[in-house]
């Protein structure tokens, strides 16, 4: 059996819009997640950061800042599963053997607005107008609306308890609650998604101090585990998002939330039904309703009447980004799973505040963007 | 190319280069390429060396329908981020899949007012000059038209 790995610290930069420069929002990050774990710099024997929209080896110059030890310091990049497959490699390297004790820091800085289209996109959909991200998530619900009788009321409601669970959320962009007419009368962008019920690009970083769980027991008695780490990229005409040109009219194969977490389930040995918590990709609203179908939550075209339930609130049998998710805390690519996670700790501790979870014992972290790029993560006290 | 003087005839580019079959003129008889794999038979938009299904690598060329329908869509109501080519000032379009009879559903503009896109429309494909590019060359692209 592999080795048991934990995390032994967490830190956080808020997420937003600052004039600070990159490497001074990773470095608060890291070193209050070394703060965290009590731990020092020296201590730490590799580093992995997962940024998307930062200049080449931007992990090494954010940290050296903390001291030139010399370790080896590697930036990975998957999209908005970023996060995940630098934890992934943290995990897989102590299971190695290689090392005790990784640091992983997401970290961004993106600019205002859209995304820069040629990041994702073929300069021919560019310029065909087949470039605009939410139009690939509002296709997916168009259809679902269409097959399941999802409503685009059922769509706001994920948005609504998004934005009013983030009040209580000091690290979020947006601690703002909107009203379910203000949700759905917001701006159309692309039909049947509206404005306050998308994530905006933005800026922040977190960070995890990661090691064995024999190394951890000199520092405390309750680390967090870490009981599953899994990253897939979509199958063969399995996920319509950024940025196919096409699908399969014959072919249907599983999706990669739901192969990503199949794959994590087994791996912990828990079922959806044994989770008190979960963190997940809310790039939209929708998106969400299709990860609670994916996970397992509910069964495929019931997730519509899950929301309808209240089941995924704060104090709802089942709650959903308590900490307001992306919609709220907005997406910082590189360290939005990162921020899962540093979250889900905090409520496995027992540490969320306001947001807690009272008596949360296993929880879930989850991204999925472009390519098909899914990382599920699954954490145990 | 570099010894054509301005007055030089402007020739007709496709926007993608595998996506069309030639010639390119007359627009109207051009059509969208596929690729259609001998071992499963799965159909691919453009040119592709090997199945993405099967990963067989013995596939052939074919041409794909002009008739299709709306499987899904979406409405683009801001002007898309970057060289977008669209009309100027920008107005609200549709975008959405096209399932075309060879069982591959195609990512496209969709050419109709845009409140009356449904899913399951009936539509045909429009090769068309998107613009014209620095050179004086006519850039084409494909879109799915509203049946009359």
């Amino acid at each position: 059996m592999a080795k048991e790995i934990v995390i032994l610290g967490v830190g956080m930069h808020k997420f937003g819009r600052f004039d600070e420069p990159y490497v001074s929002i990773g470095q608060e990050a890291a070193r209050n997640a070394l703060v965290d774990a009590g731990m020092n710099w020296k201590d730490i024997q590799a580093a992995y950061t997962s940024r998307m929209y930062l200049p080449a080896t931007s992990g090494a110059r954010i940290l050296k800042g903390l001291g030139a030890t010399g370790i080896p310091i590697a930036d990975v990049e998957a999209a908005c599963a970023s996060g995940g497959v630098a934890l992934r490699q943290a995990v897989l390297a102590i299971q190695s053997g290689a090392y005790d004790t990784v640091l992983v820091l997401g970290v961004e800085k993106m600019p205002r607005g859209f995304m820069d289209p040629l990041m994702l996109y073929e300069k021919w959909q560019v310029l065909m107008g087949m470039s605009t991200n939410p139009s690939y998530w509002a296709m997916t619900a168009r259809r679902h609306m269409e097959e399941y009788g999802t409503t685009e009321s059922q769509i706001a409601k994920v948005a609504y308890k998004n934005h009013k669970h983030s009040v209580h959320n000091p690290y979020a962009m947006y601690q703002k609650a909107f009203t379910m007419e203000e949700i759905l009368g917001s701006n159309l962008i692309c039909d049947p998604i509206r404005l306050l019920e998308i994530c905006a690009p933005n800026e922040g970083a977190a960070a995890l101090v990661v090691c064995s769980k024999e190394k951890a027991k000199q520092y405390t008695a309750r680390p967090v585990v870490i009981a599953a780490c899994t990253h897939t990229i979509a199958l063969y005409s399995s996920d319509f998002r950024v940025p196919a040109s096409s699908m399969s009219a014959r072919i249907s194969n599983a999706g990669p939330t739901q192969l990503a977490g199949e794959k994590a389930y087994e791996a912990a040995g828990v079922g959806p039904g044994d989770l008190d918590l979960l963190e997940v990709q809310d790039t939209d609203a929708f998106c969400e309703l299709q990860i609670y179908e994916e996970l397992g939550l509910c069964k495929l075209g019931e997730s519509g009447r899950l929301i309808d339930e209240e089941a995924t609130q704060l104090g709802g049998r089942l709650p959903v980004n308590v900490s307001g998710g992306l919609i709220s805390k907005g997406e910082p690519i590189g360290a939005s799973h990162v921020g899962q996670l540093v979250e889900l700790v905090w409520q496995l501790r027992g540490q969320a505040g306001k947001r807690q979870v009272d008596g949360a014992k296993i929880a879930l972290g989850h991204v999925i963007g472009a390519g098909g790029n899914c990382a599920v993560t699954i954490l145990k006290q | 190319m570099a010894t054509e003087n301005a007055g030089a005839k402007a020739q007709m580019l496709p926007v993608r280069e595998d996506l069309f079959t030639r010639p390119l003129s007359p627009l109207s008889e051009v059509r969208l390429a596929g690729t259609e794999c001998d071992t499963c038979g799965e159909v691919s938009l453009g040119k592709v060396a090997s199945c993405p299904n099967c990963i067989g690598q013995a596939v052939h060329e074919i041409k794909l329908s002009r008739r299709g329908r709306v499987w899904t869509y979406t409405i683009i109501r801001h002007r898309p981020p970057g060289d977008y080519k669209g009309p100027e000032p920008f107005v609200p379009f549709g975008v959405g899949l096209v399932e075309l009879p060879e069982g591959i559903r195609v990512l496209s503009p969709i050419d109709s007012p845009v409140d009356q896109i449904k899913i399951g429309m009936a539509v045909d494909l429009d090769v068309y000059k998107l613009f014209t590019d620095e050179k004086g060359d006519d850039v084409i692209a494909f879109r799915f038209r509203r049946q009359e």
